[in-house]
């Protein structure tokens, strides 16, 4: 082999050693570290924020229904409508759909703790 | 002997150091994301905790109070439905400063950034309007355990909403003075998660404290 032959091996060598590995933080053009889609334009942000605004009056609306529907129900409404905003923001402006899902595992991994945690404390204290 | 270390490149091996990446600098993670996004969400996970802990004890004393003022007493639904709104939209808001210097509009991230800042804090005047209202109307931290447990959580919670207040001037600042550059968008999108964060953790507390049936004062 000539020496050319072997610089040109040894350099090959060493752009494959310095190579970024799999998932490095180079997003592509455009995004974030960390982003694997775009985040949403400006107009899917403010209609998010819409539907925000109307399940919240929904919320407000329906705990004035109060002895006219069962709590139970009243309790079920409100919980569900609580979950879909958290979802809405956690999803879309928190960028949880379009980002690694390592963020969301490690977001879940929180809630469901708490939750669990909590849950247990409440129930072994007789709160249910 | 030397100690050297061994740069792997074998498929499934770790990943060997390289040079910082274009955005920001970072170094590449084993993990292949950011080491403070990555922490920002850490946090925002043990904080679910945090909150838990004052939502459970809220619930463990609700209907425990022997006496009054009680929720029903002195709660304005209207009021605090007002100032509720004004939190969401200030989310809203975030990410629209997000999306600004993303695109490298310094104007607009400059103006959506202030008015987060705006509503972050008409939302904690509007706190401290209710609380001052309360505490006319006879309810203090040691009154009974409703007012022990409502003070500790909502004002743990205008706690989280001032210190980002804080943090978010503290970037319109360096907006300001040129300092915050399309390339540093990340930083915001670590302040916005945190703000974010306060805004659903008030979903839930507006949720169970406020709008949830009240039972009456325990016999």
């Amino acid at each position: 082999m000539t020496e050319g032959t072997i610089a040109k091996v040894e350099e090959e060598i060493s752009s494959v050693a310095h190579a970024e590995p799999a998932g490095a933080l180079e997003p592509a053009p455009g995004l974030l570290p960390g982003e694997v889609h775009p985040h949403p334009s400006p107009a899917q942000y403010v209609l998010i924020a819409v539907v925000l605004c109307v399940v919240t009056a929904f919320e407000v609306a329906v705990s004035y229904l109060e002895g006219a529907i069962p709590d139970g129900l009243i309790v079920t409404l409100l919980l569900v409508m609580a979950i879909v905003k958290f979802a809405l923001v956690a999803a879309w402006f928190m960028h949880l759909r379009t980002d690694k899902p390592i963020f969301r595992r490690f977001f879940v991994l929180g809630i469901v703790a708490a939750v669990l945690l909590y849950l247990v404390v409440l129930t072994s204290l007789h709160v249910f | 002997m030397a100690t050297t270390i061994e740069q792997t490149t074998e498929v499934g091996g770790p990943p060997a150091p390289t040079s910082p990446g274009a955005h920001g600098g970072h170094p590449p993670t084993s993990t292949g994301v950011g080491s403070t996004k990555l922490a920002i969400w850490l946090f925002l996970a043990s904080d679910c905790l945090f909150f838990g802990a004052f939502i459970s004890a809220y619930l463990l004393y609700r209907g425990r109070s022997t006496v009054p003022p009680g929720p029903k007493d002195v709660f304005d639904i209207p009021f605090t439905s007002a100032t509720s709104f004004i939190l969401l939209m200030s989310s809203l808001t975030m990410v629209l400063a997000l999306a600004a210097i993303q695109r490298g509009d310094e104007r607009r991230l400059k103006i959506w950034l202030l008015a987060t800042v705006l509503l972050g804090a008409t939302f904690i005047g509007g706190q401290v309007f209710e609380f001052t209202e309360f505490d006319r109307e006879g309810l203090g931290l040691g009154t009974n355990l409703f007012g022990s447990s409502f003070y500790v959580l909502t004002g743990f919670h205008g706690a989280h909403v001032t210190a980002g207040i804080i943090w978010l001037l503290s970037l319109w600042g360096m907006a300001s003075q040129g300092r915050l550059k399309q390339a540093d968008a990340e930083k915001v999108e670590i302040a916005g998660l945190y703000w974010h964060f306060v805004d659903v953790v008030w979903i839930v507390i507006f949720t169970v404290i406020y709008l949830v049936p009240q039972p009456g004062l325990a016999k």
